[in-house]
Protein backbone atom coordinates (compact mmCIF):
# COMPACT_ATOMS: atom_id res chain seq x y z
CA UNK A 1 0.00 0.00 0.00
CA UNK A 2 1.63 3.37 -0.84
CA UNK A 3 1.75 6.04 2.08
CA UNK A 4 -0.89 8.00 0.96
CA UNK A 5 -3.10 5.55 0.47
CA UNK A 6 -2.29 4.37 4.28
CA UNK A 7 -2.63 8.28 5.93
CA UNK A 8 -6.25 8.40 4.02
CA UNK A 9 -7.05 4.78 5.86
CA UNK A 10 -6.04 6.11 9.16
CA UNK A 11 -8.08 9.39 8.99
CA UNK A 12 -11.05 7.84 7.45
CA UNK A 13 -13.83 6.89 10.01
CA UNK A 14 -13.80 2.97 9.26
CA UNK A 15 -10.15 3.06 10.90
CA UNK A 16 -9.39 -0.04 12.65
CA UNK A 17 -6.93 0.05 15.46
CA UNK A 18 -4.07 -2.92 14.65
CA UNK A 19 -3.11 -4.53 17.39
CA UNK A 20 0.15 -6.81 17.59
CA UNK A 21 0.19 -9.45 20.09
CA UNK A 22 2.99 -11.46 21.39
CA UNK A 23 2.24 -14.25 23.28
CA UNK A 24 4.11 -16.97 24.29
CA UNK A 25 3.66 -20.68 23.33
CA UNK A 26 3.63 -22.24 26.74
CA UNK A 27 0.57 -20.13 28.15
CA UNK A 28 -1.45 -17.15 26.25
CA UNK A 29 -0.88 -18.76 23.19
CA UNK A 30 -2.43 -22.00 24.34
CA UNK A 31 -5.21 -19.97 26.36
CA UNK A 32 -5.94 -17.85 22.65
CA UNK A 33 -6.06 -21.06 21.21
CA UNK A 34 -8.61 -22.22 23.62
CA UNK A 35 -10.29 -19.08 23.42
CA UNK A 36 -11.14 -20.06 19.82
CA UNK A 37 -12.32 -23.61 20.92
CA UNK A 38 -15.02 -22.39 23.58
CA UNK A 39 -16.13 -19.62 21.13
CA UNK A 40 -15.44 -16.55 23.28
CA UNK A 41 -15.88 -13.58 20.91
CA UNK A 42 -13.27 -10.78 21.26
CA UNK A 43 -12.17 -8.11 18.78
CA UNK A 44 -10.68 -9.33 15.77
CA UNK A 45 -8.11 -6.15 15.95
CA UNK A 46 -4.98 -8.41 17.72
CA UNK A 47 -2.17 -10.34 15.03
CA UNK A 48 -0.97 -12.58 17.09
CA UNK A 49 2.68 -13.67 17.12
CA UNK A 50 3.76 -16.57 18.63
CA UNK A 51 6.97 -16.56 20.63
CA UNK A 52 8.59 -19.37 22.67
CA UNK A 53 8.64 -17.17 26.34
CA UNK A 54 7.99 -13.59 26.72
CA UNK A 55 11.60 -13.56 28.15
CA UNK A 56 12.58 -13.47 24.19
CA UNK A 57 10.54 -10.23 23.22
CA UNK A 58 13.29 -7.79 22.77
CA UNK A 59 11.89 -4.24 23.53
CA UNK A 60 13.05 -3.26 20.12
CA UNK A 61 10.06 -5.45 18.93
CA UNK A 62 7.52 -3.42 20.80
CA UNK A 63 9.08 -0.47 19.99
CA UNK A 64 9.67 -1.22 15.82
CA UNK A 65 5.85 -2.13 16.02
CA UNK A 66 4.81 1.21 17.01
CA UNK A 67 7.06 2.80 14.74
CA UNK A 68 6.16 0.40 11.66
CA UNK A 69 2.47 1.26 11.94
CA UNK A 70 0.62 -0.82 14.90
CA UNK A 71 -1.43 1.31 17.16
CA UNK A 72 -1.12 -0.75 20.03
CA UNK A 73 0.88 -4.00 21.36
CA UNK A 74 -0.02 -6.60 23.75
CA UNK A 75 2.50 -8.68 25.30
CA UNK A 76 0.76 -11.72 27.03
CA UNK A 77 2.83 -14.53 28.85
CA UNK A 78 2.50 -17.20 31.73
CA UNK A 79 1.67 -15.88 35.60
CA UNK A 80 5.05 -14.28 37.08
CA UNK A 81 6.72 -17.90 38.95
CA UNK A 82 4.73 -20.13 36.59
CA UNK A 83 7.31 -19.46 33.75
CA UNK A 84 8.15 -22.88 31.75
CA UNK A 85 11.34 -21.43 31.63
CA UNK A 86 11.44 -20.30 35.21
CA UNK A 87 12.30 -16.99 35.08
CA UNK A 88 11.79 -15.38 31.53
CA UNK A 89 8.57 -13.67 32.32
CA UNK A 90 10.29 -11.46 35.43
CA UNK A 91 12.98 -10.52 32.45
CA UNK A 92 9.86 -9.35 30.53
CA UNK A 93 8.40 -7.50 33.53
CA UNK A 94 11.60 -5.56 34.41
CA UNK A 95 11.83 -4.42 31.02
CA UNK A 96 8.52 -3.71 30.17
CA UNK A 97 8.79 -1.13 33.56
CA UNK A 98 11.39 0.79 31.78
CA UNK A 99 9.35 0.67 28.63
CA UNK A 100 6.42 1.59 29.52
CA UNK A 101 7.81 4.82 30.85
CA UNK A 102 10.23 5.45 27.68
CA UNK A 103 7.14 5.03 25.45
CA UNK A 104 5.95 7.67 28.06
CA UNK A 105 8.47 10.28 28.01
CA UNK A 106 8.70 9.83 24.11
CA UNK A 107 5.08 11.49 24.09
CA UNK A 108 3.09 8.22 23.64
CA UNK A 109 -0.23 7.43 25.57
CA UNK A 110 0.95 4.19 27.58
CA UNK A 111 -2.48 2.99 27.67
CA UNK A 112 -1.38 1.78 23.72
CA UNK A 113 1.12 -0.96 24.97
CA UNK A 114 -0.49 -3.54 27.56
CA UNK A 115 1.16 -6.46 29.70
CA UNK A 116 -1.08 -9.13 30.79
CA UNK A 117 -0.46 -12.58 32.22
CA UNK A 118 -3.17 -15.66 31.34
CA UNK A 119 -1.84 -19.26 31.78
CA UNK A 120 -3.43 -21.87 29.06
CA UNK A 121 -6.44 -22.06 30.96
CA UNK A 122 -7.64 -18.44 31.59
CA UNK A 123 -9.12 -17.95 27.78
CA UNK A 124 -11.37 -15.70 29.14
CA UNK A 125 -8.77 -13.00 31.10
CA UNK A 126 -6.96 -13.38 27.57
CA UNK A 127 -9.90 -12.44 25.52
CA UNK A 128 -10.85 -9.64 28.15
CA UNK A 129 -6.99 -8.44 27.76
CA UNK A 130 -7.57 -7.98 23.88
CA UNK A 131 -10.91 -6.75 24.35
CA UNK A 132 -9.67 -4.03 26.75
CA UNK A 133 -6.45 -3.02 24.74
CA UNK A 134 -8.58 -2.62 21.59
CA UNK A 135 -11.19 -0.12 23.33
CA UNK A 136 -8.48 1.78 24.85
CA UNK A 137 -6.63 2.36 21.79
CA UNK A 138 -9.94 2.81 19.69
CA UNK A 139 -10.80 5.64 22.04
CA UNK A 140 -6.85 6.89 21.60
CA UNK A 141 -7.19 7.05 17.97
CA UNK A 142 -4.18 6.27 15.45
CA UNK A 143 -1.29 6.46 16.58
CA UNK A 144 -0.22 8.56 13.36
CA UNK A 145 -3.28 10.24 13.92
CA UNK A 146 -2.83 11.33 17.37
CA UNK A 147 -0.61 14.53 16.53
CA UNK A 148 -2.77 15.81 14.36
CA UNK B 1 56.95 12.38 -0.52
CA UNK B 2 53.22 11.50 -2.07
CA UNK B 3 50.86 14.01 -2.91
CA UNK B 4 49.07 15.71 0.23
CA UNK B 5 45.00 13.83 0.60
CA UNK B 6 42.44 17.35 0.35
CA UNK B 7 40.21 16.86 3.69
CA UNK B 8 37.33 19.23 4.35
CA UNK B 9 36.37 19.46 7.97
CA UNK B 10 32.29 20.77 8.77
CA UNK B 11 30.44 21.45 11.74
CA UNK B 12 26.96 21.52 13.01
CA UNK B 13 25.72 21.85 15.99
CA UNK B 14 27.94 20.25 18.41
CA UNK B 15 30.68 20.78 21.04
CA UNK B 16 33.37 20.93 19.08
CA UNK B 17 34.99 17.99 21.27
CA UNK B 18 35.52 15.52 18.70
CA UNK B 19 37.95 17.49 16.48
CA UNK B 20 39.44 18.81 19.90
CA UNK B 21 40.29 14.73 19.98
CA UNK B 22 41.36 15.13 16.79
CA UNK B 23 44.20 17.53 17.49
CA UNK B 24 44.60 15.61 20.97
CA UNK B 25 46.29 13.10 18.61
CA UNK B 26 49.37 15.44 19.96
CA UNK B 27 52.72 14.59 18.05
CA UNK B 28 51.74 12.26 16.13
CA UNK B 29 49.69 15.23 14.44
CA UNK B 30 53.51 15.89 13.18
CA UNK B 31 52.77 12.83 11.02
CA UNK B 32 50.08 13.49 9.86
CA UNK B 33 49.36 16.86 9.55
CA UNK B 34 51.86 17.47 5.80
CA UNK B 35 49.91 14.71 4.45
CA UNK B 36 46.62 16.75 4.90
CA UNK B 37 46.08 19.42 2.17
CA UNK B 38 43.18 20.98 4.58
CA UNK B 39 40.28 22.86 2.13
CA UNK B 40 38.08 23.89 4.88
CA UNK B 41 38.04 23.83 8.13
CA UNK B 42 35.94 26.77 10.10
CA UNK B 43 37.14 25.75 13.73
CA UNK B 44 40.58 26.28 13.25
CA UNK B 45 41.09 29.02 10.21
CA UNK B 46 38.74 31.74 8.54
CA UNK B 47 37.12 29.53 5.97
CA UNK B 48 33.83 30.82 5.36
CA UNK B 49 30.98 28.55 3.73
CA UNK B 50 31.86 30.27 -0.05
CA UNK B 51 35.33 28.62 0.09
CA UNK B 52 33.95 25.33 0.33
CA UNK B 53 31.26 25.99 -2.13
CA UNK B 54 33.61 27.63 -4.98
CA UNK B 55 35.27 24.19 -4.93
CA UNK B 56 34.05 21.78 -8.18
CA UNK B 57 31.67 19.32 -7.15
CA UNK B 58 33.68 16.25 -5.94
CA UNK B 59 36.52 17.59 -5.72
CA UNK B 60 37.93 16.91 -2.17
CA UNK B 61 38.74 14.02 -1.69
CA UNK B 62 37.44 12.99 2.36
CA UNK B 63 35.43 15.19 4.09
CA UNK B 64 34.33 14.63 8.39
CA UNK B 65 31.30 15.96 9.36
CA UNK B 66 30.37 16.61 13.05
CA UNK B 67 27.58 17.19 14.85
CA UNK B 68 23.72 17.75 13.95
CA UNK B 69 21.38 19.64 11.67
CA UNK B 70 20.01 21.63 14.35
CA UNK B 71 19.50 25.04 12.19
CA UNK B 72 19.25 25.98 8.50
CA UNK B 73 22.71 26.84 8.12
CA UNK B 74 24.04 23.48 9.50
CA UNK B 75 21.74 21.83 7.05
CA UNK B 76 23.32 23.37 4.31
CA UNK B 77 27.01 23.09 5.14
CA UNK B 78 25.84 18.74 5.48
CA UNK B 79 24.42 19.07 2.11
CA UNK B 80 27.65 20.95 0.50
CA UNK B 81 29.94 19.02 2.10
CA UNK B 82 28.25 15.91 0.55
CA UNK B 83 28.50 17.73 -2.83
CA UNK B 84 31.94 18.66 -2.30
CA UNK B 85 33.70 15.97 -0.94
CA UNK B 86 34.08 12.09 -2.77
CA UNK B 87 34.22 10.29 0.30
CA UNK B 88 31.90 11.96 4.10
CA UNK B 89 32.30 10.84 7.19
CA UNK B 90 30.00 11.10 10.00
CA UNK B 91 31.88 12.02 12.59
CA UNK B 92 31.00 11.71 16.62
CA UNK B 93 27.91 10.20 17.63
CA UNK B 94 26.09 13.67 17.39
CA UNK B 95 26.76 13.01 13.34
CA UNK B 96 25.66 9.91 13.66
CA UNK B 97 23.28 8.80 15.72
CA UNK B 98 22.04 12.33 16.96
CA UNK B 99 23.68 12.37 20.05
CA UNK B 100 23.92 14.47 23.37
CA UNK B 101 21.75 17.48 21.19
CA UNK B 102 19.43 14.90 19.79
CA UNK B 103 17.80 15.01 23.37
CA UNK B 104 16.37 18.54 22.31
CA UNK B 105 13.67 15.92 20.60
CA UNK B 106 12.17 15.26 24.25
CA UNK B 107 10.43 18.47 23.83
CA UNK B 108 8.67 20.31 21.27
CA UNK B 109 10.81 23.34 19.67
CA UNK B 110 8.75 25.67 21.79
CA UNK B 111 9.38 24.59 24.87
CA UNK B 112 12.71 24.53 23.58
CA UNK B 113 13.41 27.84 22.71
CA UNK B 114 11.91 28.69 25.95
CA UNK B 115 13.91 27.13 28.16
CA UNK B 116 16.96 28.48 25.84
CA UNK B 117 15.97 32.03 25.57
CA UNK B 118 13.03 32.97 26.86
CA UNK B 119 12.71 32.15 30.24
CA UNK B 120 16.64 31.88 30.30
CA UNK B 121 17.00 32.06 34.46
CA UNK B 122 20.33 34.22 33.70
CA UNK B 123 18.24 36.81 31.10
CA UNK B 124 15.47 38.85 31.95
CA UNK B 125 13.16 39.98 28.91
CA UNK B 126 14.48 36.94 27.04
CA UNK B 127 14.15 36.97 23.42
CA UNK B 128 14.78 34.71 19.98
CA UNK B 129 17.13 36.19 18.55
CA UNK B 130 16.06 36.53 14.71
CA UNK B 131 19.25 38.69 13.39
CA UNK B 132 22.01 37.74 11.96
CA UNK B 133 21.36 34.40 12.85
CA UNK B 134 20.53 30.79 10.87
CA UNK B 135 16.67 30.30 11.51
CA UNK B 136 16.09 26.77 13.63
CA UNK B 137 15.16 23.07 12.23
CA UNK B 138 11.62 22.40 13.85
CA UNK B 139 13.28 19.27 15.08
CA UNK B 140 16.62 17.10 15.08
CA UNK B 141 16.72 14.12 12.49
CA UNK B 142 19.61 12.16 12.14
CA UNK B 143 22.07 13.55 9.75
CA UNK B 144 21.49 10.46 7.34
CA UNK B 145 17.99 11.04 6.48
CA UNK B 146 19.53 14.31 4.55
CA UNK B 147 22.94 13.01 3.12
CA UNK B 148 24.53 9.22 2.46
CA UNK B 149 27.63 8.54 4.64
CA UNK B 150 30.28 6.30 3.44
CA UNK B 151 31.80 5.82 7.01
CA UNK B 152 30.37 5.67 10.32
CA UNK B 153 33.29 7.16 13.50
CA UNK B 154 31.48 7.23 16.44
CA UNK B 155 32.23 8.31 19.57
CA UNK B 156 31.69 10.93 22.15
CA UNK B 157 33.83 12.24 21.26
CA UNK B 158 36.09 9.46 18.98
CA UNK B 159 39.07 8.54 21.08
CA UNK B 160 42.31 10.20 19.48
CA UNK B 161 43.65 6.38 18.89
CA UNK B 162 40.43 5.56 16.95
CA UNK B 163 41.20 8.85 15.14
CA UNK B 164 44.36 8.49 14.45
CA UNK B 165 43.76 4.87 12.78
CA UNK B 166 40.89 5.95 10.79
CA UNK B 167 43.04 8.73 8.99
CA UNK B 168 46.06 7.07 9.03
CA UNK B 169 44.32 3.98 6.99
CA UNK B 170 42.57 7.02 4.72
CA UNK B 171 45.71 8.54 3.83
CA UNK B 172 47.10 5.05 2.78
CA UNK B 173 43.91 4.50 0.61
CA UNK B 174 43.20 1.39 2.72
CA UNK B 175 40.44 0.13 4.03
CA UNK B 176 39.14 1.77 8.02
CA UNK B 177 38.65 -1.76 9.77
CA UNK B 178 36.43 -1.25 13.02
CA UNK B 179 36.26 -4.40 14.75
CA UNK B 180 32.69 -5.15 15.88
CA UNK B 181 32.60 -6.06 19.52
CA UNK B 182 31.06 -4.60 22.20
CA UNK B 183 32.33 -2.69 25.16
CA UNK B 184 32.42 -5.92 27.40
CA UNK B 185 35.03 -7.75 24.57
CA UNK B 186 37.64 -4.67 26.05
CA UNK B 187 36.86 -4.94 29.60
CA UNK B 188 38.82 -6.92 32.12
CA UNK B 189 36.75 -7.14 35.01
CA UNK B 190 35.77 -10.91 36.12
CA UNK B 191 31.82 -11.71 35.10
CA UNK B 192 30.17 -14.76 37.08
CA UNK B 193 26.68 -14.50 35.39
CA UNK B 194 24.93 -13.88 38.59
CA UNK B 195 21.59 -12.11 38.50
CA UNK B 196 21.71 -8.65 40.39
CA UNK B 197 18.81 -8.32 43.43
CA UNK B 198 19.24 -4.45 43.14
CA UNK B 199 20.05 -1.60 41.05
CA UNK B 200 22.28 1.23 42.49
CA UNK B 201 23.01 4.31 41.86
CA UNK B 202 26.45 5.68 40.67
CA UNK B 203 27.13 6.63 44.09
CA UNK B 204 26.17 4.16 46.53
CA UNK B 205 27.96 2.02 47.70
CA UNK B 206 31.77 0.78 46.70
CA UNK B 207 32.01 -0.71 43.37
CA UNK B 208 34.65 -3.86 43.66
CA UNK B 209 37.18 -2.90 40.79
CA UNK B 210 37.54 -6.28 39.46
CA UNK B 211 33.53 -7.51 38.70
CA UNK B 212 31.49 -6.90 36.18
CA UNK B 213 29.66 -3.24 37.76
CA UNK B 214 26.49 -4.83 36.15
CA UNK B 215 26.92 -7.71 38.31
CA UNK B 216 27.02 -5.59 41.15
CA UNK B 217 24.32 -3.82 40.44
CA UNK B 218 25.21 -0.61 39.01
CA UNK B 219 23.68 0.21 35.08
CA UNK B 220 26.37 -0.19 32.40
CA UNK B 221 25.39 -0.21 29.03
CA UNK B 222 28.67 -1.97 27.74
CA UNK B 223 27.07 -4.80 26.63
CA UNK B 224 24.78 -2.55 24.39
CA UNK B 225 27.79 0.17 22.71
CA UNK B 226 29.94 -0.71 19.90
CA UNK B 227 33.72 -0.84 21.78
CA UNK B 228 35.65 1.14 19.35
CA UNK B 229 36.78 3.17 22.61
CA UNK B 230 38.35 0.15 23.70
CA UNK B 231 36.85 0.02 27.53
CA UNK B 232 38.32 2.86 28.66
CA UNK B 233 35.37 4.14 31.29
CA UNK B 234 34.66 0.14 32.43
CA UNK B 235 38.20 -0.25 33.03
CA UNK B 236 39.06 2.70 35.11
CA UNK B 237 35.88 2.03 37.79
CA UNK B 238 32.94 4.39 35.20
CA UNK B 239 29.96 2.63 33.91
CA UNK B 240 29.82 2.91 30.59
CA UNK B 241 27.06 5.34 29.43
CA UNK B 242 26.65 3.95 25.71
CA UNK B 243 28.40 6.94 23.31
CA UNK B 244 30.12 5.11 21.01
CA UNK B 245 26.31 4.05 19.99
CA UNK B 246 24.84 0.29 19.38
CA UNK B 247 26.95 -2.27 18.16
CA UNK B 248 27.40 -3.19 14.36
CA UNK B 249 24.90 -3.46 12.71
CA UNK B 250 24.42 0.24 14.17
CA UNK B 251 21.08 0.56 12.59
CA UNK B 252 19.74 -1.54 15.50
CA UNK B 253 18.04 0.47 18.61
CA UNK B 254 20.78 0.92 21.25
CA UNK B 255 18.26 1.37 24.05
CA UNK B 256 16.11 -1.66 23.78
CA UNK B 257 18.87 -3.45 23.85
CA UNK B 258 20.00 -1.72 26.83
CA UNK B 259 16.86 -2.04 28.34
CA UNK B 260 16.86 -6.08 27.25
CA UNK B 261 20.22 -6.07 28.84
CA UNK B 262 19.00 -4.87 31.97
CA UNK B 263 15.95 -6.61 32.24
CA UNK B 264 18.00 -10.03 32.10
CA UNK B 265 20.36 -9.33 34.85
CA UNK B 266 17.66 -7.63 36.74
CA UNK B 267 14.54 -9.73 36.83
CA UNK B 268 12.98 -7.94 39.85
CA UNK B 269 10.11 -5.77 40.62
CA UNK B 270 9.12 -3.34 38.18
CA UNK B 271 9.12 -0.92 41.25
CA UNK B 272 12.49 -1.20 42.34
CA UNK B 273 13.39 -0.55 38.88
CA UNK B 274 11.85 2.39 38.53
CA UNK B 275 13.03 4.11 41.70
CA UNK B 276 16.57 3.53 40.43
CA UNK B 277 16.14 4.35 36.90
CA UNK B 278 13.89 7.13 37.30
CA UNK B 279 14.60 8.51 33.18
CA UNK B 280 14.92 5.26 31.00
CA UNK B 281 14.72 7.64 28.20
CA UNK B 282 17.70 9.21 29.31
CA UNK B 283 19.61 6.60 30.22
CA UNK B 284 19.79 4.30 27.73
CA UNK B 285 18.86 6.27 24.46
CA UNK B 286 20.98 9.23 25.33
CA UNK B 287 23.38 9.40 22.70
CA UNK B 288 20.88 7.80 19.99
CA UNK B 289 17.50 9.10 20.53
CA UNK B 290 16.67 10.45 16.77
CA UNK B 291 17.74 7.56 15.15
CA UNK B 292 15.88 5.22 17.72
CA UNK B 293 11.98 3.64 17.19
CA UNK B 294 10.91 5.73 19.74
CA UNK B 295 12.69 9.04 18.29
CA UNK B 296 11.58 8.06 15.13
CA UNK B 297 8.00 8.37 16.22
CA UNK B 298 8.23 11.29 17.71
CA UNK B 299 9.98 13.41 14.79
CA UNK B 300 7.23 12.37 12.65
CA UNK B 301 4.88 13.92 15.47
CA UNK B 302 6.75 17.12 15.81
CA UNK B 303 6.65 17.61 12.09
CA UNK B 304 3.08 16.81 11.55
CA UNK B 305 2.84 20.02 13.50
CA UNK B 306 4.77 22.15 11.32
CA UNK B 307 2.45 21.24 7.64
Amino acid sequence: MTEAAQETKTTSEDWEPKIVAFCCNWCSYAGADLAGTSRIQYPPNARIIRVNCTGRIDPEFILAALDMGADGVLVSGCHPGDCHYTSGNLKMRARWALIKRAVEQAGIDPRRIRLQWASASEAQIFADGVTLLTEQVRKLGPLRGQWR
Amino acid sequence: MTEPVSVAMGQGSSCWGCYQSLVDIHLRLADVLPKLDIKFWACVADFKHKDLESYPDGSIAVGFYEGVARTEEDLHLLKTMRKKCKTLIAFGSCSCFGGIPGLANFYDIEDALKVKFKDNKTVSGGQVPTENVPPFEPVIRPNSDYVDFDIYLPGCPPTSDLIFTAVSALLEGKEIELPPYAVCHYCNREKKETPIPEILRPYEGVADPDRCLLEQGYVCLGSATWGLCEGQCVNRGATCRGCFGPVPPISQDQGAAGVGMLGTYAPIEPDKILEKCKDPLGMFWRFSYPSSHLGRIRIRREEAKTK
